[in-house]
């Protein structure tokens, strides 16, 4: 949003084709024509050059994706990918659709528009997500099905999973095997639950106990690291973690960005523009305007009083008990929607504040293991001085005669002191 | 012969456009202005002296210019967060008053990943121990990536076993680098206000040390003179420096307790460190 990159939750449906129990979109039967995109598009590039920010990525979601033909994408990238050239912007796409409406019409738009690559959703055991018409296991069994075909095309996936009631009795193990061993899937991510849209028994049965939660995480910690790490797995939001505490600069998931509002807004078929997706569906109050209503999404969003709430979160949150935690710096408070729909407040942490302490000491320990060995690993060559080295670079090293380089220090086991951490 | 750099008020910078500068300015537009005009060759870095501005234009002004946000009083850390945005295309360090509440202060610049300067004085018995957590957060904590000065290069010196003058890390050092008011006047950085004239500014330092070491003086017999050089007896000479000497203490532990943990580990692999 201020910075060099900046990105965009899309729904160009608000419709979806199933019925999830723990779905926190409130849905509408709204789809976005394409001379509405067009719209969205020249504003959304308008911004990008008064805030000069160089490069887009849009994530496309629903409501459900694939409830649009295929045809409407291949003419939505062209006209977008003209219209980003025309102004010198790079524009990057992202799809993330539940399956269930897969067919080999997708194949083309898939290969061309997002790489061959799809994020989807499942979970094990699957409790919630449901058909209109028949069970969880229906919507399983189809679920299957369609990723295998795409597979079988070269199409590559990766998983969001929701854990549930179910994934804490059969336990991490069993759930690594699910995905990795059954299903073949090496990439894969687990989200917590929150209670987003309009309530239900199984909303309102959330969230699951933090610490059997907590428990769950740190077990497919253990998990991964004996079975995957090293092997071409990805376990989100783990895998980043240990690249955090072992050399920074990890692409660590939204929910632990310092400030989510200066990252991305969602945009949903109707021209609403709001923090997520879950924002956008769901809560009409924290609306940040309509797109098509606006001159110019900048004054919208500089404007916008839903807008400064969330600004204002984490300079309020700090304020509380979250500048004493050691995990500040990777955390800021966590996620704004979890903690409105459990607690109805933005200005508060994230509940899930207990499971990520939890989780980010065992991270933190299983990422020294690692780093210990690489050291002791002679093949291995520590890298230069992180960006901590560049202020001093520019000004004292103009001004102090003595100008200590931090990669003269080397990698050592044990210790913790910073000089350490910063090269490991 | 050492290049002077400046500290100058940013509306000055056709003045010092050929020297080294520091360019200083409570306005993010102010600066901008100022400094688009025409390239400054010898830019050393750009000082924010106000956490109220309008920061976005900063964001894509000057890319790669180091930025030094200077705060008033810790107090005002949570306003960090809209700052951090800079540190997409700018070195940035924050400047904190050594002052209570600064372990805060120093606490969130560092989880965002600023550097720290801490603007330290006299400090008193209860700010040390305040500064005692600061250096226990710098040293220990492994989130902490960012230096924190003077604690940084202070430990590398202490691991070096080469002095690093404390004039020098926190830019006090008159030979070195000189503070032009806003009324344009050439003096001393205010931390040193009062101790010379302009006429003596390369030479005053000296013969302060000299002072300072009489015979019987506290900073005679000091084991922290070579890093300190009297840096904590202005301006109030009898200030007592137990306080800081065990900030010294604390971090020169921790320079030995890396060179030991580094020795023990080259031996555990049969080798000397190159």
């Amino acid at each position: 949003m201020r910075g060099n990159h900046f990105s965009i939750i899309l729904l160009p449906t608000n419709k979806c084709n199933v019925n999830c129990d723990y779905c926190f979109e409130d849905k509408t039967r709204d789809s976005m024509p394409l001379d509405r995109l067009s719209i969205v598009i020249d504003k959304v590039l308008d911004h990008m050059e008064r805030s000069r920010v160089g490069a887009l990525t849009i994530y496309w979601q629903g409501g459900e994706i694939m409830t649009m033909p295929p045809s409407w994408f291949e003419r939505a990238y062209e006209m977008i990918q003209t219209a980003a050239a025309a102004r010198n912007k790079h524009v990057a796409h992202s799809l993330q659709t539940n399956m269930i409406g897969y067919s080999s019409k997708w194949n083309k738009i898939i290969a061309e528009m997002f790489g061959n690559s799809v994020g989807t959703s499942m979970d094990y055991p699957n409790l919630h997500r449901k058909m209109f018409r028949g069970g969880p296991d229906d919507y399983t069994r189809l679920w299957y099905q369609n990723v295998q075909a795409a597979r079988a095309t070269g199409i590559d996936l990766s998983v969001i999973a929701v854990a549930n009631q179910g994934t804490l009795a059969v336990g991490a193990e069993r759930f690594y095997s699910y995905f990795v061993d059954e299903l073949s899937i090496h990439d894969f991510q687990v989200n917590t639950p929150f209670p987003g849209g309009e309530g239900n028994d199984v909303k309102r049965s959330m969230p699951l106990d933090v610490q059997d939660l907590a428990r769950f995480f740190i077990d497919l910690t253990d998990v991964w690291i004996e079975r995957g790490y090293g092997q071409g797995v990805r376990v989100g939001p783990v895998d980043e973690l240990v690249q955090q505490f072992i050399g920074g600069n990890a692409c660590l998931p939204c929910i632990w960005q310092k400030n989510c509002a200066d990252q991305f807004i969602a945009i949903d078929a109707r021209g609403f523009v709001a923090q997520c997706d879950c924002w956008v569906t769901s809560y009409p109050e924290y609306f940040f305007g309509n797109i098509f209503e606006c001159d110019n999404l900048t004054d919208m969003l500089k404007q916008s009083p839903a807008r400064q709430q969330f600004l204002a979160r984490p300079t309020v949150n700090i304020q509380q008990d979250c500048l004493e935690c050691d995990y500040l710096s990777i955390c800021h408070g966590g996620c704004p929607v979890r903690t409105y729909t459990f607690s109805g407040t933005l200005f508060e942490k994230d509940p899930y504040c207990h499971l990520y302490k939890s989780l980010f000491r065992h991270v933190e320990d299983v990422a020294a293991t690692i780093a210990q060995g690489r050291a002791l690993d002679p093949s291995w060559k520590a890298p230069g001085a992180s960006c901590a080295a560049t202020f001093r670079g520019a000004s004292e090293a103009a001004l102090s005669p003595v100008l200590v380089q931090l990669e003269n220090v080397s990698a050592s086991a044990g210790s913790r002191l910073r000089e350490l951490r910063v090269l490991q | 012969m050492v290049d002077l750099a400046y500290n100058i008020p940013v509306r000055m910078i056709d003045e010092y456009r050929d020297s080294r500068v520091i360019v200083r300015s409570h306005s993010a537009s102010e600066i901008v202005a100022c400094l688009t005009k025409e390239p400054v060759k010898q830019l050393m870095y750009v000082q924010l002296l106000s956490l109220d501005c309008e920061v976005d234009q900063l964001i894509h002004w000057g890319e790669s210019a180091p930025i030094d946000i200077v705060m008033q009083d810790p107090a005002e850390f949570p306003k960090l967060y809209r700052y951090s945005d800079l540190l997409e295309n700018h070195p940035v360090r924050v400047s904190i008053p050594a002052a209570p509440g600064c372990y805060k202060a120093v606490k969130l610049a560092v989880s965002l990943n600023f550097g720290v300067k801490l603007l330290i004085g006299q400090p008193d018995h209860s700010l040390i121990a305040e500064l005692a957590r600061v250096l226990d957060l710098y040293l220990y904590r492994p989130n902490v990536a960012q230096p924190v000065e003077y604690f940084h290069s202070t430990f590398l010196s202490f691991y070096q076993g080469v002095p690093n003058a404390l004039w020098l890390v926190q830019e006090d050092d008159p030979a070195v680098i000189r503070y032009i008011t806003d009324d344009g006047e050439d003096t001393v950085s205010p931390r040193l206000e009062g101790i010379a004239s302009r006429a003596d500014c390369g030479s005053v330092l000296a013969g302060y040390q000299r002072a300072l070491l009489a015979k019987e003086s506290e900073c005679e017999s000091c084991e922290f003179w070579d890093n300190c050089g009297g840096y904590f007896k202005w301006p109030e000479k009898q200030y007592r420096c137990d306080g800081v000497k065990s900030l010294f203490r604390s971090i020169k532990a921790g320079a030995a307790e890396l060179q030991s943990q580094l020795k023990s580990f080259e031996k555990s692999r049969g080798g000397t460190r190159q």
